[in-house]
């Protein structure tokens, strides 16, 4: 219910914004730009570039690269031969470092990842028992009460590292002419000093032999290494390999950092220099390599039966199997003991990356983007049987649709290739490939099915995976230092492609769905280097992904949101984009002032709880007390009557006046609200007194005679949000309002708005549609509403789902029913 | 080492996954802890991400036990939860829950349980070892949804028990 208070003549209507503040007293006297050291004022709104890096000729301020950008290009040559037999790794590699800085460098920095698996790495030094964030088995540490634990995959885990030498072994490090350059390994770090100083826009090239043990990924954790499947036919078994973070790779040399030596923690992911490569990778002859780049040599590795496949798959309609799951059983039920060599290129890339096995199936369908610098696209899936037949059902479709919705939303797909590859990790991404963990279930009967979450599983892991080839390997954000770059912004594009896919599948990116993160006492800023985090998930996918969601469906609206999206998306392809470069684009080319946004979301821990405290509703005085009077009159008729008279007239206590009636006066014939000329010389007077425009506008406001409610709002959770309001008539009718978020600017803690309306307001509800992630919906209402909690709604309506049952299986249940007759009914 | 016993014992038939955070198995939970005045009653309500609660059945029950297709499943998971959820007060008398059921909604399994009426408790000791025994890399966070505040723990790696004292917290919270 609206709520009467007393009227307020047209002068006092526009006083009527001059309520005193709400005074609170500052909890903390700590001065910063935001909140001062006098009043309660913070400064939500204030403008970011004090906070971002100052920008320069490399990086503008308007959030593009700048006219001086530069980045060094770093070409490989490798030949690499895995060893089967003893999963090992050797390689030789020759690289070229163009130095495209305006610095000169006597020494450069390479990433030795393999060494994250040593046993003096700064990783395994620096774990903290039981701690928080590590990535890999489980320790519980344990104190008076409780007894240490190592989980048995810990323990595997500590065996696998005593039983196996890992972490690179390097042979050689050489200049172009076989000199010997010398070389310091730091952890998962490695300098090697030049012999002369690498002048700016210079090259040069030096050469790494190096070998190493792949680790068993099921026991170590990794982003890639072997599965080993011992029940396979043939004796011994066979293994998938993945082979990512596989050979030395240059730190990256940035204009914001310098050098990118951030040791490598097992977090924070990688931060990589574009380059070519050229790379011949030799396995046992009955193996299928999946790889970063294309193909050079088809017809020395493939039958001329896979080639004329490969060809077919480009324009079909559905994915044709290269290699068949026939054909791929019966490769993994012998052995060999040849080799091949399969040769593959790839410009551009920031990463390289490949999977072996002789147990692949392998699929391909041809996606044309016409207009393209690459018109035609291989999306291709490699998994083994325990994948099939889901694989075979979604991944590579999977993979078309990712690269359809993510084009819409950046730029068209870079890469003649697009791979998903299943085997041990559980979702990983590399340029061109992805690495995806999905498998099915062997039933007694033989057969494979899957759950319908599997299902869900599958194709989500192939979106985001996939989705990653945009960001971050060709929007190659710093990943070390900012996960939510790639990882935040890809969620929240899965999450648009997912709903693309099936809108009937609960994809996520709900914002109503971060609020349990969100009003937690656990968390840090998503401005946080990602190995400082403490719940990684939501911190730096679920929450950014929320957060660009909520941009683009409620604070920017779609059309504003996706041009900016996109002209941040195309600036930085190709290039190393920092989140200064994000927020500022985002507001240079949608002209929306986001400071405010980037601050609540982005650098505070604040939530979203605004409260809807109390309406009041006002009415316009005429001024002409033949009017106003009767009015006057009214409301007081139609008070209450008071308690005591009425209990007194029920009791029959006499009343003077009634028993008196011949006594009266004037003033029982005229009330308080009789009017008099001297009232309405005075109304006379006062409209005389208006000048023309003013009579104009205010003989309208009386005529229209319209309803004005004042609604109150106070911001409980810290962020500052629009307030979008659903305000439902007495008529039945309802409208939408929405006011944007700079309602807060000078009053971050309470605020009024102002409705004005010709009908009478019966209730108003704030964010009716659950839009913007706020943490109480009970102080959304007014008049307030009983909101029964999920146990009291759950008690009142008992919920079931039918959804996700395994009909695959179910299907084959036979019918135990007595009426067999009845046996071909539905 | 008596240690290591109690390892072998309580993981034996733990199988793990591991690989990068994406969206699907996460191995987080959060339970929201709502003293419920209108109702009377403290309300406790475990979220899951299907998700992980899938691959947990098949391992805490058995291969073929199927959380999306069978209500049995979901009542054996609610009933799982909600043992090895524990509430003590400050004097380390249990806070008996009553379990009230479950639902799947959206991408979630929520697992329900409550007390009534709401006491004057002092101080809760929280214990929340759902799914920790089979992933101890399983993090559970708790919001305790006191007064105008919310304070949060969380059971992650060694974490087994923690408490805290119940009044309002500090904070820009409003007081109410």
């Amino acid at each position: 219910m609206t709520r009467q208070l007393s009227t307020l003549t047209a002068s006092t209507l526009f006083a009527a914004t001059l309520f005193s503040l709400s005074l609170t007293l500052p909890l903390a006297a700590q001065a910063d730009a935001i909140k001062q050291t006098k009043g309660s004022f913070e400064d939500k709104f204030r403008q970011l570039d004090e906070t971002l890096p100052t920008n320069n000729s490399y990086r503008t301020a308007s959030g593009q690269p700048g006219h001086a950008y530069w980045q060094q290009q770093v070409d490989y040559t490798i030949e690499a031969t895995l060893d089967e037999a003893n999963r090992r790794l050797i390689a030789s590699q020759t690289v070229s470092y163009a130095n495209n800085s305006p610095d000169t460098l006597k020494y450069l920095w390479l990433q030795l990842d393999q060494n994250v698996f040593k046993r003096n790495s700064l990783s395994e030094l620096s774990d903290d028992f039981g701690g928080t964030g590590r990535r890999g088995p489980a320790v519980q540490a344990g104190d008076a009460d409780t007894p240490a634990r190592l989980s048995l995959g810990e323990l595997r885990r500590q065996q696998y590292m005593d039983d196996t030498e890992l972490g690179y072994e390097i042979h050689a490090v050489e200049t172009a002419s076989g000199n010997a350059l010398p070389y310091t390994i730091v952890g998962t770090l490695m300098r090697i000093d030049l012999d002369r100083p690498l002048n700016p826009g210079s090259d040069t090239r030096f050469r790494i032999d190096f070998s190493f043990n792949i680790v068993e990924e099921d026991a170590i954790s990794a982003r890639s290494g072997y599965e080993h499947f011992p029940d396979d036919e043939r004796p011994g078994g066979n293994d998938i390999f993945l082979m990512a973070q596989w050979f030395p790779r240059l730190a990256a040399y940035t204009d914001y950092e310098g050098w990118t030596n951030k040791e490598f923690l097992g977090r924070g992911e990688f931060t990589l220099e574009f380059g070519d490569y050229e790379v011949a990778i030799t396995v046992p002859d009955d193996h299928i390599v999946s790889s970063t780049g294309t193909l050079e040599n088809p017809r020395q590795v493939l039958t001329a039966t896979q080639i004329q496949r490969l060809e077919e798959a480009e324009n079909a309609a559905r994915p044709v199997y290269i290699v068949t799951p026939e054909e791929a059983l019966e490769n993994e039920r012998e052995g060999t003991d040849g080799s091949k060599t399969w040769r593959f290129k790839a410009d551009n890339v920031r990463d390289f990356s490949w999977a072996s096995s002789r147990k692949f199936i392998w699929d391909a369908k041809g996606y044309q983007q016409p207009g393209a610098d690459v018109p035609l696209v291989m999306a291709m899936s490699f998994f083994p049987k325990e994948g099939d037949p889901l694989w075979s059902e979604y991944s590579t479709e999977a993979v078309i649709h990712t690269l359809q919705v993510y084009s819409r939303f950046s730029f068209d797909y870079p890469y003649p290739v697009a791979q998903s590859v299943n085997g041990p990790v559980g979702g990983m991404e590399y340029p061109m490939i992805t690495f995806n963990g999905p498998r099915t279930e062997l039933q007694d009967d033989g057969s494979r099915t899957y759950s319908l979450a599997e299902k869900r599983f599958l194709i989500s892991v192939v979106i985001h995976e996939i989705g990653h080839i945009y960001f971050p390997m060709t929007v190659n954000s710093d990943e070390r230092q900012w996960t939510w770059m790639d990882e935040g912004i890809n969620s929240f594009l899965e999450a648009v492609a997912s709903r693309e896919w099936d809108p009937d599948m609960p994809w996520g990116v709900e914002p109503s769905d971060i609020v349990g993160y969100m009003v937690s006492s656990d968390q840090q800023p998503i401005m946080t280097q990602s190995d400082s985090v403490t719940r990684l998930g939501p911190n730096a996918y679920g929450k950014p992904a929320t957060a660009l969601d909520i941009l683009r469906e409620t604070i920017m609206g779609r059309e504003l949101f996706d041009f900016a999206f996109r002209e941040y998306s195309t600036r930085w392809r190709f290039k190393r984009p920092t989140p200064a470069d994000f927020f500022r684009t985002m507001e240079d080319a949608s002209g929306v002032d986001l400071d405010w946004f980037w601050r609540g979301w982005f650098y505070s821990t604040d939530h979203v709880d605004i409260s809807l405290d109390s309406i009041y509703q006002m009415r316009l005085d005429t001024k002409d007390p033949d009017i106003d009077y009767p009015r006057r009159r009214q409301e007081q008729a139609d008070k209450p009557e008071s308690l005591a008279s009425a209990r007194n007239r029920e009791q029959g206590i006499p009343i003077w006046v009634e028993q008196n009636p011949d006594v009266r006066d004037f003033y029982d014939d005229n009330d308080q609200f009789t009017v008099t000329n001297k009232e309405r010389n005075a109304y006379d007077s006062f409209l005389d007194g208006l000048e023309d425009w003013e009579r104009t506008v205010f003989e309208r406001a009386v005529a229209e005679d319209k309803k004005y409610y004042v609604l109150e709002f106070s911001n409980i959770g810290g962020l500052v949000m629009p307030l979008i309001l659903q305000l439902n008539y007495a008529d039945g009718s309802s409208e939408d309002m929405y006011v944007p978020a700079e309602i807060w600017r000078r009053s971050p803690q309470n605020v009024r708005k102002l409705v004005v309306s010709d009908k009478d307001l019966l209730s108003v509800v704030l964010d009716p549609r659950w839009e913007t992630a706020d943490a109480n919906i009970e102080n959304n209402h007014y008049p307030r509403r009983i909101i029964p909690s999920r146990v009291e709604a759950y008690k009142a309506a008992q919920g079931s789902s039918l959804i996700g049952r395994d009909i695959m299986q179910d299907i084959k249940t036979e019918r135990k029913s007595a009426n067999t007759e009845d046996e071909t009914e539905q | 080492m008596k240690t290591a016993r109690t390892v072998f014992l309580l993981l034996a038939t733990a199988f793990f996954f591991f690989g990068p955070v994406h969206a699907h198995q996460q191995k987080l939970a959060i339970t929201r802890l709502v003293f419920n005045e209108r109702s009377g009653s403290l309300e406790v309500m475990h979220r899951f991400y299907l998700h992980d609660a899938e691959h947990a059945v098949r391992q805490l029950f058995d291969t073929t036990a199927d959380i999306l297709a069978t209500e049995e499943t979901r009542v054996r998971f609610g009933h799982y939860v909600s043992e090895l959820f524990q509430l003590r007060d400050e004097s380390g008398q249990i806070i008996a829950l009553d379990f009230v059921g479950q639902e799947i909604e959206g991408n979630h399994i929520w697992v329900y349980q409550e007390h009534s009426p709401l006491e004057n408790w002092q101080a809760l000791s929280v214990r929340h070892g759902a799914l920790r025994e089979i992933w101890p890399e399983q993090t559970n966070m708790v919001n305790i949804e006191y007064k105008a505040g919310i304070r949060t723990l969380t059971f992650f790696e060694s974490i087994d028990e923690l408490s805290l004292t119940l009044r309002a917290p500090d904070g820009h919270q409003t007081p109410e």
